[in-house]
């Protein structure tokens, strides 16, 4: 028997009860956070659907090394992170491109004004340009600290830096995303 | 800490309806940065729901998961 799925958590469907109880439970808690990380930093519906059931069936095959020491968000992020670069590269490898991923760090010229969005219409395209325009780590940055269950510790521990680092490039991400996202007007 | 400086999850979704609030009067939505952005981006993110699907056809054809350590020690 699955568990249920609390209020704030994906709603249980005739899809999740057929998923083993421990399995349901982490994809009920986690399965929108996965999948939003995948979606924006892979930009491809298809392929952040394949990651997601990718990383929660490795989830459940690597339950034994799940502790409990780490929030199982983390540690479901850390599958998820190390799946979407490897999927990146793959991709990468396959359709030769010339010139470095277009890095938009600092000579982004934005400031810490508001985002201000008229249409919400085609948001999530523009969300996904703008995106697109960062260097992957600015990006993954972003993605992960836009998820409040996670602290800046959490977020440096997955990224590799400390959370002092995070904080100063969170700083430059947050213009370069600013500017980018004005441009995608 | 990030967790000390972060909203509670009704302190967000308050903020948020009053953004839109204020954004609504101007014909729009204002957010402050780009995780707030993210936030409501990601909140109006459908999972979709052939994922569950799939991933309960490939348990099915899975051997089944290892239990962990101390759930094998705990009995």
């Amino acid at each position: 028997m699955n568990q249920a799925c609390a209020p704030s958590q994906l709603a249980e469907t005739a899809e999740t009860r057929l998923l083993p109880a421990e399995l349901g439970a982490l994809y009920c808690a986690h399965s929108r956070a996965i999948y939003y990380l995948a979606l924006r930093f892979l930009g491809d519906p298809q392929k952040a659907e394949d990651a997601t059931h990718d990383v929660f069936l490795k989830a459940l095959r690597h339950l034994d090394q799940f502790r409990g020491e780490a929030a199982a968000r983390t540690w479901l992020y850390r599958i998820a992170i190390n799946h979407c670069k490897n999927m990146r590269q793959a991709w990468h490898e396959r359709h030769v491109l010339l010139g470095s991923e277009s890095d938009f760090c600092e000579q982004a010229a934005g400031g810490e004004s508001p985002l201000r969005v008229l249409e919400t219409k085609e948001l999530g395209a523009r969300i996904q340009k703008a995106l697109d325009g960062l260097g992957a780590e600015y990006r993954l940055l972003l993605l992960l600290v836009s998820d409040q269950e996670l602290s800046y510790e959490q977020v440096g521990a997955l990224t590799g830096q400390s959370a002092d680092a995070v904080r100063g490039k969170l700083f430059r991400a947050r213009k370069a995303f600013a500017t980018l996202f004005a441009k995608t007007e | 800490m990030k967790q000390q400086n972060k909203f509670s999850a009704a302190q967000h979704q308050e903020q948020a309806a009053q953004s839109q609030a204020a954004g609504s009067g101007s014909g729009g939505l204002e957010f402050q940065n780009a995780e707030e952005l993210l936030r409501h981006d990601a909140a109006q993110t459908v999972v979709p729901p052939q994922i569950a699907q799939r991933l309960g056809q490939s348990v099915a054809q899975s051997p089944p998961p290892r239990r962990p350590w101390w759930r094998r020690l705990l009995g």
